[in-house]
Formats: C-alpha cells, structure tokens, sequence
C-alpha cells in the first residue's frame, strides 16, 4: 500500500517543488531526484508484485467519504479550469462540452451517487506493472531530458523576444503531475476515481500542447480538448449508467459482470470503447495527436510513448474479456483499430516531417493494440501488451533523438537529416536503433506484430489479416527510407553532437538501454510479466509464439545491436574509393558533376514520398468518414437494445 | 587465382567514336559471337569490371572521364583500345579538339587496331587482355604473401 | 531444442545453400542465353564470377557498407536455416526482410545518387510483395495447419490443394523478388539500365561477391517456399515438388526474357491487386468455408 500511494503522491510533491523553483540548477537536481525516485519505486514496485495473481488494497473505510469530495473536487476544478480557457479563447465547443462535464458530475454525485459507499481500493495486476514501469522509468527519463531540452527551448525563446518569460516551472510541474494522474489510472479500482485521473490528463496534455500559446499551439490544443473531452463524456455516461442500474463502480467487477453478462453492460462498454479510442487517438480523432506536435518534443514523447494515448489503450486492454464475447464493441473496436493501422501507415508514408512520421506511426501502432484489445483472446491480448511495451520504450526513444537531431541540425525535416550518420554519430546509431526496433524482425514491435496476425488468423477475422498485411508493408517503406537517409556517409564528418546536454544523453542512453534489454529479454518479460496477467485476466494463459522461437528472434537481437553499434563505421584494412557519378565528378565528396558546358552541378535525390497515392488528403477522409460511420452505428445498436434491458 | 581469366567482365566507353566500332563491340555481344560464353558479360560499371573497353579518340572533354572510370576500376584492370581512334587517333589525330590515342590518358594493354574494328579483333583483344589480367592477379597475390 | 535445431538447420544451409544457389543461378544463364539463341556460358559460371570478385581489390566507398552486407548475408542464412530446418514460416519470412532491408540500408549508405535511386526502387519493391508473403503464409497455415514448416510431413494432402490462389499470386510477387523483369526495377542482372546497377552499384570485389552468394541463398530459401506448398506424408512429394521448383524455375527465366521491365507505379498497384484479389479471396474462403 505504501509503494501504491508513494507513486501517486511522489509526482505530486515533485510537481508542487518544481513549481515554485525558478532557479536552473536546483531545477536540475530536484528533477533528477525526483525522477530516479519514481524510477527505483516502479522498479521495486514491480519486483514486489510481478507474476499472477492480483493484490487489493483499500484505505480505511473512513476515508472514502472526504477522499470522495476531492475526488469531485479535482474533477470540478479540472472542469472549470477548461471553462476558464474556452472563455479566454471564445472556444463555445469546449465551454459546452466542460459545462455538461460539470452537470453530469455534480448530479452523479448528489443525486445518482448520494450515499453511495466511495470505494478506495487499489488494484495490482501484471498489466499494471507493466504500466507503472513504463510509466515510471520511460516517463521519468522522458523528464530528465526535458531538463537539457527545455534550455535549449528558452534560449531559442529569448533569442526571438528577449522579454519572453521562463515558463518552465509550469512546464515541469505539469509533466510530473501527469506521471501521477497515470498512475492512478492505471492502479485505482474505482471507475469515478479513475475517471477524475483520466480527465486530469486530457488536461495536462492541453496545457503541454499549448504551451508555447502560438495561435497554432492553441487550435491545436483546443482540438484535443474537445476530442478528448468527448471521450471524456461517454466515460462520464457509462458511470451514470452502471450508478442508475445500480452496478457497483468497482472496474474489476464490472469487467467480470461484463464477460459473465455482455448484454448488460453493453452500452457502457461500447462508451467506454468510445473514449479509449478517442485517447488513444484512433480515425478520425487521429488529428489531435498529429496537432499534439506544435509541443516541445519532450511533450510529444510523454505524450506518446508513455502516458495519455497509453491510457486510452490501457482501459481497452482492460475491457478486452468484455469484448471477447460482445459483439457490438467488439467489432467496433476491431474495425476503427485495424482501418486506423492499415490507413495512417499508409499516410505516414507521404510525410517529410520526422516528427509528423512518428505522430502517424504512433496512431497506427495504437490501432493495431485497439484491434488486438478488440480481438480479445489471451493471444491477442497478450500481442497488445508487447506492443504496448516496445512502443513505449521504442518511440520514446526515437522522440528524444528527432528532438536533439532537432536542435542541433535546426530542422525536423528526414530529407535535412542526410547525413546524420556523420555529423552526429552516436545519435544517429540511438535512431536507427529506435526505428528497426519499430518495423523490422528481430526486434519487440515486429515479434509482438507476428503474435498480432498469428492471433487475428487463430479467430478468423480476415478484414483484420488483409488490413495488417498491407499496413506492415507500409510500415517497411516509410521506416526503411528514413533508415536510409540517416546511413548515409560521404565526405568530411563535422560532428555537431559534441554540444548535447549531458541530461538529453543520459535519457537518451536509458531509452536505447531499454530498447536493446527488452527485445533482447523478451521471452523473460513475456513469462515473468505478459503471461501472468493473460492467464489473471482469462484464467488461461496464451502465447502464440513459442519460446524457441522468441529465443532465436533475442539472438538475432543480439547480431544487430552488434552491428550498429561495434560493425559499422570501423576503418578496416580496405581502400577508400568514390562513388560513381558516370566518370564525370567535380567534387565527389560534395556530390557534384560536371553537367552541361562543364558547369558543376549537384547530384541530388529525395525519398519517394507517393503523395499522389497515399497523400493525407486522398486517404484522411475515407479513414475518417469510414469510422465515424463504425462508432455511430455501434453506440446506436447498443443503445437501441438499451430499453429492452429496462 | 585462374577466375580473372574466366569471369573477365568489360565495361565500355565510347569516348569520341563515330560509333562504328561501338556498333561491333555489341555485335560481340550478340548470338552470333557471344562472348558470354567465356564468361565475359558487358557491366557498365567500372566498379565491377575487369576491363576497360574504350572506343574512339581522347579528346579535352573526354580526357577526365577515361581517367575517372579508369581509376574507379579495382586491380587487377586491364585497357583494351578498340578500334584506330582508340589506338592513335585515327583519321581525327589531328583534329583541334583530339588529343590522340587513349594511351594519352591511361595506361593501355592492349591496342585493337580497324576502322571499325571487327568482333573477331575484338574478342581476340580481350583474350590478350585477359592473359595481361592473370599476370596481374599473380602478381597481386605474390604481393599479398609478401606482405 | 528448438535452437539447436535451428542452428543445425543454418549449418547445414550455410554449405547446401550457396551451391543449390549457384547451380541454379548457372542453369539460369544457360537456358536465358538458349532463349536467345546464344550458346550461353559454362554451368559453373557464377561460381567463376564469384572467386573472381573475392579475388579482387578490397575496396569500399564507405566503413559501414561492407558490414551491413555481411550482416544481411548473416540472416540470409539464418532464414534459410528456420525455414529448412522446419521452423517457423513467418519467422524465416521476417528475417528475410531484414536482410533485404540491411542490404538497402547498405546502398543508402554509400550516398551514391545510382544507389539511392535503386534503394529507393528496392524499399518501393518490398513494399508491393510484403502483403502477398504475409497472406501466403496465413493462407498456407489455414491450409496445413502449421506455421512450422515441419508440418507439412504430416498432412493427408499437400497445402496447394486448398492454397492454390494464394500460390499463384505468391508466384507472381517471386518474380519482384527473384528481380526478374518485368520488375527488375531495382537493380537489373543487365547492363546499361539508367541507373546503372541500382542497388549494388558503389559494391564491388568481395562485397560484390557476397552478395551474389547471399542472393544465391534467397533464391534457394524462395525455392523452398514454393515447395513446401506440394508436399505431404507421402516421401514421393519430395521428388514432386523438386520437378515444381524446377518448373516454376523455368517459368521465372520465361517471365523475365519475354517482358520488358514496368514502371514503379503499375509493379505497385498490380502486386498490390494481386496480393488482394488472390490472397485475400483465399484467405477468406478457408475461413469462412
């Protein structure tokens, strides 16, 4: 219990530290502190309750009455807090959607709620553990490098306006404050409790996404406000529900009511998928995630490898037993997951900005996590968890290097980042590392993708089969040409990397650290921490891939981790020769030949980027159109059988 | 260390040629000699080839891009020049732009003299060539031992 | 266990590999040349191209090229090995890929404009035959009802009798992965393509040389892919899917001498089709039915 509660309330007072720090170095220190704190106490968070089985805790039964009024507290001050915001901005869309929040919220509590015993009791299961070491070591490290980042952030700031205000205690206080609010999520039984922690982060991520308050910063921050919100809404609904049928808010109880009696709780869990996909960002609220961008790259890593669109998966996973025998949510789940997947791999593929890349890996990566949640096997399930993993270590990793790259070539752009493999080697390496860990065998993303379409074949569900195939063949070609352009090696290196914070490197070695020990340890980690929770959450356990197999991918790990980072760049015994350019070369190195009239000109190549096939424009409508018309549908069939049930 | 002898690939450069002799070294190529059958196969590319075919006369232009293709190659290489522009110059020796034969910008082994040369020359010149190519694998690997 | 199999299986395909490969590769020349009415070079020609080009000058237009090749080689015969030692179909799948893969990031490397263009041309590839091998194996476990290649000794009936599409649009993505025209877009076997050799323009010498023997291994690896789909129970099957693999050979060697090479856009949409049309459909029918 004490672990439990020292991991909600370490971030907090770390938070609260930070926000009246103004000083760099007592930032550094307290930062640092405060991070390796919550690192070391999700690690022996996880050494204490890793394996089967799960543990409750619950405070003394007196403390659920105030606990519940700082519980409507938090969520009322969250609410009025987007009021305040959509008023300043004139946002009527948001102001709407936060004053039914309000609405909703006190007449629960007084009214559906009144006397209602408030639960306090706290769960632990393998997936939590995976959770909170996700959440505590990549977020922490994610903090730890904003540290360096975030001065390089503020000297731009003052560069461009010498008055601009160093908001960074803000900045600091919100990323640690969103550290707890996921841990809550991820460990409370009560769904109101849980609710208020998902509400805490929709906000914390609209102050990060504007937190530079450029015009752009702030549409784009409102627009996840307001897709989020939404979610927040049919979360809000499913409480009212279980409170007016007089379920108990209890979320293991309901998960158990659900896979015992799906027709039930159809409508809840059909709303609660509603606002998992609208947190993990799935079509069409896959722009929210895109205009999350405009942040600081430490937000973008929060925001997508560790937290947020992490909780919005994670309560899918949780649902998935429901979903096993619920037709309706289950469908929708699959559908929007895979069309998501299939689609955004494709859009990532016309994209330029590397960070843009990401944003749509990201989303693609969570609709194929959806879709296993949806499929609701053990091996589905147990496919979602390692993707939920790799992509947290993998992309977070990638994230930090596209923000030093960022910093130090003065572009996000993969065509600028040519030669990187040159000016900032080590980097460079960490990059590519992060990208073969994403698509390719014999890394974590590509392992869990094999148990994904072994697991989609074992149920049949041949939509889902065609939509993984081509999504992963989209997968290979927008990886492998940002691949190639970070490999490539000509002329004279000047390394510019010589100038990285020594935080940026520290978390960006965590990060690769991670990356190579979880694929290489993967079937360790699937035994000791995936399987248990399978066999705890569908009293069954199930892997689809056996461990010879998981064990053969783990040395193959081995050989390419190898290669990156003790084969390549060595000087050998061998000649040093030019590269062809037809006999005619001005200056190799510089690329450039001696064209018409002997003037010399550059050999130049850009990567295909086949926006006449896969452009944004072609193929974000359809996407969208497609899987508003899945969820409409979905929530009408759940709530047209609604009054049969009364 | 006999293979050079047996896999000689070729690239070719048409330097200054009236394309005359370019129009027989392909015809070499072709069903009725095919060289292929001694493992000779035309690259293109002078980083995988043994031997260097060059056709036509050096001239300012074209002087850098012998050289460049030329030292592009990997040892063991052989030149061959095809034809009697490549030899000397030809009929264009002294023409105001012509330097003379390819011997003026690398190293030849081999001189194919015709205008145009005939694929029987042609062939013959590679197997000279091919000969020049085994002395200097020897003497390649005798270094490598020595070394 | 499984390991030791597997490296027994790597072994092994590390000696029978490269020659299956390189005779293969020789009768390849002979019987192209034969369609032409040429004489075409000796049997073991490729093996002579070989120990020519590992005889030659070790250059490198860059540090990184040539380890990227070995690495690739490396899973090469890894694949092969999973997959002749009756391992996982998809597992020797994916290591293909990332062999392919390394061996494009080996070409991106040396900056050369001819061997950005290839690799480029060579991801564009990978991506229009990826689905058809994805779907071609799931259709080959609904078939069999393995995804270890082991399998199929045990089944009643070969997996072609219920896969048959599947296989055709397989046999139809081997021909961009063999790199034979139509879609030798990458890089061609010829001389005088716009953009040189493509791919493996900046290799040469010994790396040249393996990655001609590692393209050898694939095309082998490829073989044993198309047979796997005509054997069964009955140890006769072996000789049945050799004379398969022989014929789909020659059927490959016809492809490329009778058509002349596409554009990127028609390889794409056409695989693309195929692997939908084909793959899917029988997907759908051995799930459904």
């Amino acid at each position: 219990m004490e672990l439990v509660a020292s991991l909600i309330v370490v971030p907090v007072v770390a938070a609260l530290l930070l926000l009246a720090i103004k000083n760099d170095r007592a930032r550094d220190v307290i930062a640092i502190a405060f991070a390796a704190l919550i690192a070391l106490l999700s690690i022996a968070f996880a050494v204490v309750f890793a394996g089967p089985g799960t543990y409750e805790f619950a405070l003394p039964a007196e403390w659920g009455h105030p606990l519940s009024l700082v519980n409507l507290a938090i969520d009322l001050t969250v609410a009025i807090f987007v009021v305040c915001y959509a008023v300043r901005y004139k946002r009527p869309l948001a102001l709407g959607l936060a004053a039914l929040q309000i609405v909703v919220a006190l007449w629960f509590e007084f009214a559906v709620q009144a006397g209602a015993e408030f639960s306090t009791t706290m769960r632990v299961d393998a997936l939590g553990v995976v959770m909170v070491l996700i959440i505590g070591i990549v977020g922490s490290g994610i903090c730890v490098y904003a540290l360096g980042y975030m001065k390089d952030f503020q000297a731009h700031e003052l560069h461009g306006n010498p008055q601009a205000r160093d908001r960074r205690p803000w900045f600091f206080a919100i990323m640690f404050a969103f550290l707890s609010a996921m841990f809550n999520i991820v460990l409370v039984d009560n769904m109101a409790w849980m609710y208020t922690a998902w509400e805490v982060t929709t906000l914390c991520s609209f102050l990060l996404i504007g937190f530079t308050k450029s015009e752009e910063a702030i549409n784009n921050a409102f627009r996840q406000i307001v897709m989020n919100l939404l979610g927040g809404v049919a979360f809000q609904f499913s409480l009212v529900y279980l409170g007016v049928f007089g379920l108990p808010l209890s979320f293991s109880t309901f998960v158990e009511i659900g896979s015992a009696f799906p027709a039930l709780v159809m409508l809840p869990v059909t709303l609660l998928a509603f606002a998992g996909i609208t947190k993990a960002a799935q079509m069409p609220f896959h722009t929210w995630l895109l205009g999350a961008m405009v942040a600081p790259t430490p937000t973008s890593a929060l925001l997508h490898s560790s937290t947020m669109v992490k909780a919005g998966v994670f309560l899918l996973v949780k649902l998935s037993p429901i979903f096993a025998v619920s037709l309706v949510p289950s469908v929708m789940v699959v559908l929007v997951g895979g069309l998501t997947f299939a689609l955004c791999s494709f859009m990532a593929i016309s994209q330029s900005n590397a960070k843009r890349v990401l944003a749509y890996s990201t989303i693609a990566n969570l609709g194929l996590i959806t879709a296993c949640a949806g499929v609701g096997t053990p091996e589905a399930v147990w496919a979602a968890i390692l993707l939920i993993i790799f992509h947290a270590v993998a992309k977070s990793l990638l994230f930090l290097c596209v923000g030093t790259a960022e910093h130090h070539i003065g572009s996000r752009n993969i065509e600028d980042m040519d030669l990187l493999f040159e000016r900032m080697p080590r980097l460079a390496r960490f990059m590519m590392l992060g990208i073969m860990c994403m698509f390719v065998a014999p890394f974590g993303m590509l392992i869990a993708k094999w148990a994904t379409l072994v697991s989609f074949v074992e149920t049949g569900n041949v939509a889902l089969i065609i939509l993984l195939a081509f999504g992963s063949a989209a997968t290979f070609m927008f990886w492998a040409k940002w691949l190639g352009k970070l490999s490539g090696i000509a002329g004279e290196p000047q390394n510019v990397e010589l100038t990285v914070h020594k935080s940026e490197w520290a978390a960006l070695l965590l990060m690769a650290g991670l990356v190579c020990v979880t694929c290489v340890l993967l079937p360790v980690m699937s035994s000791g921490l995936v399987v248990p929770y399978v066999q705890t959450a569908f009293r069954y356990g199930g892997q689809d891939i056996s461990d010879g197999n998981l064990w053969i991918a783990a040395i193959c790990a081995v050989l390419v981790i190898l290669m990156l980072f003790a084969g390549l760049g060595r000087s050998s015994k061998q000649k040093r020769v030019d590269v062809y350019l037809a006999g005619a070369s001005a200056d190799n190195a510089a690329r450039t030949f001696r064209g018409s009239l002997s003037a010399p000109v550059e050999a130049t190549s850009r990567n295909l980027y086949l926006d006449g096939i896969f452009g944004e424009a072609r193929i974000a409508p359809v996407g969208s159109g497609v899987c508003i018309v899945i969820m409409v549908a979905a929530i009408a069939w759940a709530a047209a059988v609604l009054p049969s049930m009364l | 260390m006999a293979y050079n002898s047996k896999s000689p690939w070729v690239i070719h450069y048409d330097a200054s040629s009236c394309n005359g002799c370019d129009i027989e070294v392909l015809a070499a190529l072709c069903p009725g000699f095919d060289v292929e059958r001694f493992g000779i196969i035309n690259t293109g590319n002078p980083k995988h080839a043994d031997i260097f075919l060059v056709t036509g006369s050096v001239n300012e232009q074209n002087i850098k891009v012998v050289q460049e293709i030329y030292d592009q190659m990997l040892e063991p290489k052989a030149v061959v020049a095809c034809g009697i522009c490549a030899c000397s110059g030809g009929v264009f020796h002294d023409c105001y732009n012509v330097l003379g034969g390819v011997d003026k910008a690398i190293p030849v082994d081999v001189y194919v003299p015709g205008c145009a040369v005939r694929p029987e020359a042609i062939i013959d010149g590679v197997v000279q060539a091919i000969g020049i190519l085994d002395e200097k694998a020897k003497a390649m690997a005798q270094q490598k031992k020595g070394a | 266990m499984t390991i030791i199999v597997t490296v027994i299986g790597i072994i092994a395909f590390a000696i029978a590999g490269p020659i299956i490969g390189c005779l293969l590769a020789g009768l390849d020349r002979i019987i192209s040349a034969r369609m032409q009415g040429r004489v075409g070079p000796p049997l073991l020609q490729p093996y002579y191209d070989v120990r020519k080009l590992f005889s030659k000058e070790n250059a490198s237009v860059n540090t990184s090229e040539h380890a990227y090749i070995l690495f690739a080689f490396i899973f090469t015969l890894v694949a092969g090995g999973v997959f002749f030692s009756g391992g996982n179909l998809l597992l020797s799948v994916f290591l293909v890929t990332l062999s392919s893969l390394l061996f494009i990031v080996a070409a991106y490397s040396s900056r050369s404009p001819y061997s950005e263009v290839g690799a480029a041309r060579e991801t564009l590839q990978a991506m229009a035959y990826e689905p058809m091998l994805y779907l071609m194996c799931v259709a080959f476990f609904m078939a069999s009802g393995w995804f270890d290649v082991a399998g199929v000794f045990f089944l009643d009936a070969p997996a072609i009798t219920t896969a048959w599409l599947a296989f055709l649009g397989f046999l139809f993505v081997l021909t961009i992965k063999l790199r034979k025209s139509p879609f030798d877009i990458s890089m061609s076997h010829h001389a005088h393509q716009e953009i040189v050799r493509g791919v493996t323009t900046e290799m040469s010498g010994p790396t040249l040389g393996l990655v001609e023997v590692m393209h050898w291994c694939e095309n082998v690896l490829f073989m044993g892919w198309v047979a796997m789909f005509f054997i069964w129970s009955n140890p006769l099957s072996i000789v049945l899917a050799v004379v398969v693999v022989l014929a789909v050979y020659f059927l490959e060697i016809w492809i490329d001498n009778n058509f002349a090479r596409v554009k990127w856009q028609l390889m794409l949409k056409s695989a693309w089709a195929v692997a939908l049309v084909a793959g899917g459909l029988n997907v759908a029918v051995l799930a459904y039915l």
